[in-house]
């Protein structure tokens, strides 16, 4: 279960959420809609512990993450995978390398890491592009590295900013079908932001408008 | 040709007139009008074991110095740039001070602090004197270069490593990879400053190879023989900046931060922070405050006014040929930076390597060219006037201009510009009204830069300097022969506040200016 508990956060004394409350079931699918600048990046991000609350608290599970101005479980312990807006993919290293690194920081063993890569490799349909560069890769190849990315580690919770926002209409949709159809196989937490009420209804997830943060209705957006 | 098209082609060849050329006179006229003794100069140089020695101490010094200062600077420059150190600003401004001054005035400094006599004097004078001297010098350039750097990578980049691992594993595995074609970039400059500096081997009386060029040229007066000694110095920054355009340019990695919720994260030090504190400022009070208040310790109000009495002419001489050489090259580093920028003519990447070469020339060698070019009875209005310091400024400092007149650019929308030529406005009229007050922040920084380095340059004015207009940092180098250590350390007081004082007011100028 992941509760969030009034929370709030300014940044340079402007509220970017103020006061919001959520709570998310395990292996549920949650889509926080709202027009840009409404906060539903900032959501995501304090609950990654990229950032910390001015005010209210996080939990994941029974244990606190943050509370007001204190980081209490950093990024890295907090098992989640973020698919970003922008994808941040590292420019330096080849896709496998973008795979690897984060087991490599926990430690995993090689053949371990191997078997993952591979599996998560033909998980995305991406087994002929492990040697190249994001920057060699198309939009739709790159966002499907960065899909795998926060997946090989297994999170309990995926988190994903806008992640079809940059894409034509077609690859948009054959790539919310994958999302929909790994986070079945898979079943992890799903907290997905977008700001496209149809790409939104078409999620079939619990529904969170943060236009209004009091407005939180399941399975319908405010017009 | 348009105003646009004729500016921009006479700032190119300005820049090629006044930097260039010299060069390339120099080494023709040590080959070709020489007659064979020209050739004959680079025979018996090539020839002798001095030659090898030379370049040994030359490759020793900037080596050692290049590898310390990224050993140091590289640390330093992540956390004064990115972790929550307590007195970061005030820790960056106090490395920063030692690039402000004319690095043979910390070998003075230092030699006031270690004395005449005992072991580490005779340490001092060699090899090992010169890389800290050189060392305190040039760390803030990794520093300044790397906390520039790392601001360029994009903050979601290094979020996404933090998922997984802590900010050691960020850094070793995201940032340090990201920005290091930049490192490498500032390691080839440093070696590059340090192969050419010859005011602190000079002191420290350590035979390199660009003491070696000014020797031949103004105690033996050998022009042959300094012309081809300035032919290593020419090679070796040739090769390196090649280096550089065939390794590192394509490894440079796009890094602009994307305008997003959050700038890049601070690292927390925690337990560690006061730890790290201790050792960042005893690095800082051994390299910096411990020199500067020697300094101060050996100043009496007596020693500043027969200070201002001996050298006052000079202070004030080179106060206003530093503020006219910074104007010019304001001028010219906004032409050529728009050109660079805006890939305005064809050869614009030729202008910029043009630029970056006669910046890491050695001073020497520009000097010496300046002299061949311009020590003729037809040209006494150049040469026997402070114009032949200024054509020295233009030509060595110009990258510094341009370079941060492309990034001022860099940050204004190109359609701005755009929109007033739609409207029907003329390129000057554009220049005027839209690129010049949206760029005059980076115009006013590259300004104070270019004030500092024209102030603080040894090499050039030596070389180049007509009777009755020597500077301070000459004025203060030949008195040093035979003046008091006192009178000394009063002179290197004045060049210290001449750099300091405008660059305090300016900094301060710009600050209060800032946009919220």
């Amino acid at each position: 279960m992941i509760r969030f508990d009034s929370v709030s956060k300014e940044y340079a004394g402007r509220a970017a959420v103020s006061g919001f409350s959520m709570s998310i079931a395990p292996g549920e699918r949650v889509v926080l809609v709202g027009p840009s600048g409404c906060g539903k990046t900032t959501v995501l991000r304090l609950l990654a512990g990229l950032t910390v609350p001015t005010a209210g608290r996080i939990f994941i599970g029974d244990r606190k993450v943050s509370g007001p101005g204190t980081l209490i479980v950093p990024p890295e312990e907090r098992n989640l995978g973020f698919v970003f807006q922008d994808l941040a993919l590292w420019p330096h290293m080849s896709v496998r390398g973008n795979l690897e690194f984060g087991l490599k920081a926990r430690g995993t063993c090689r053949e371990e890491r191997e078997r993952r890569i591979r599996e998560m490799l033909s998980l995305v349909e991406l087994e002929h592009r492990a040697g190249a560069r994001p920057g060699e890769l198309s939009g739709g190849e790159q966002q499907r590295v960065a899909l795998a990315r926060a997946l090989i580690q297994r999170p309990a919770t995926l988190l994903m900013d806008e992640p079809l926002s940059n894409l034509d209409p077609e690859l948009s949709l054959r790539l919310r079908a994958d999302i929909l159809r790994l986070q079945r196989d898979l079943g992890f937490t799903l907290l997905y932001v977008t700001h496209n009420r149809e790409e939104a209804l078409a999620l079939d997830g619990k529904c969170v408008s943060l236009v209004w943060p009091l407005f939180q209705k399941k399975g319908a957006i405010p017009g | 040709m348009n105003a646009r098209t004729i500016l921009l082609a006479s700032a190119a060849l300005a820049l090629a007139g006044i930097g260039l050329a010299p060069v390339l006179v120099i080494l023709a006229r040590s080959i070709l009008f020489e007659g064979p003794a020209g050739l004959s100069y680079y025979q018996r140089m090539w020839e002798s074991h001095r030659v090898w020695t030379l370049l040994g101490h030359s490759a020793a010094v900037s080596g050692l110095t290049t590898l310390l200062t990224l050993a140091a600077g590289l640390p330093l420059g992540i956390l004064l740039g990115r972790s929550d150190l307590p007195l970061r600003r005030v820790l960056t401004a106090l490395f920063t001070i030692p690039l402000l001054v004319p690095p043979y005035i910390l070998a003075v400094l230092w030699f006031h602090i270690l004395g005449r006599q005992g072991l580490a004097a005779a340490w001092y004078f060699g090899l090992p004197g010169c890389v800290l001297v050189l060392w305190s010098v040039f760390l803030p350039v990794v520093v300044l270069l790397v906390m520039i750097l790392l601001k360029t990578v994009n903050p979601r980049l290094e979020e996404a490593a933090r998922l997984t691992t802590g900010w050691p594993g960020v850094l070793r595995g995201v940032s340090i990879p990201l920005i290091f074609p930049g490192v490498l970039l500032a390691a080839l400059l440093v070696f590059l400053l340090s192969f050419g500096e010859f005011g602190v081997p000079m002191y420290l009386r350590y035979g390199v190879f660009p003491v070696e060029a000014f020797t031949q040229f103004s105690a033996f007066l050998d022009f042959g023989a300094a012309a081809a000694a300035t032919l290593p110095l020419v090679m070796v920054t040739f090769g390196a900046l090649a280096l550089e355009r065939v390794f590192l340019r394509d490894r440079t990695y796009i890094l602009r931060p994307i305008a997003a919720v959050g700038g890049p994260a601070e690292i927390a030090l925690g337990k560690a922070r006061w730890w790290v504190f201790g050792l960042a400022g005893m690095l800082c009070l051994v390299s910096v405050v411990l020199p500067f208040a020697a300094l101060l310790g050996s100043v009496s109000p007596a020693s500043i006014r027969e200070a201002l009495a001996r050298a006052g002419d000079s202070l004030l001489r080179s106060l206003w040929y530093a503020a006219a050489g910074a104007t010019l090259l304001a001028v010219l580093g906004f032409l050529l930076g728009y050109l660079i920028h805006n890939r305005a003519l064809r050869f614009w990447r030729s202008v910029d390597s043009i630029a970056v070469f006669l910046f890491a020339l050695p001073s020497t060698v520009i000097g010496i060219g300046l002299v061949a070019m311009w020590n003729h009875p037809a040209t006494g209005f150049v040469y026997g006037t402070p114009l032949i310091l200024l054509f020295g400024y233009l030509a060595q400092y110009a990258a510094l201009t341009s370079r941060i007149t492309v990034s001022a650019l860099a940050q204004i929308p190109r359609a701005l510009e755009e929109a007033a030529e739609v409207a029907g406005a003329s390129w000057l009229r554009r220049m005027g009204s839209i690129v010049t007050p949206l760029a005059w922040r980076g115009i006013a920084g590259g300004w104070m830069v270019a004030y500092i380095f024209c102030l603080r340059d040894t090499g050039i004015s030596m070389m180049v300097y007509p009777p009755g207009h020597d500077t301070l940092p000459v004025r203060i180098f030949t008195l040093m022969a035979n003046g008091s250590s006192e009178l000394i350390a009063a002179l290197c007081l004045l060049m210290c506040a001449a750099s300091l004082v405008p660059l305090l007011v300016g900094g301060a100028l710009l600050l209060w200016t800032r946009p919220a």
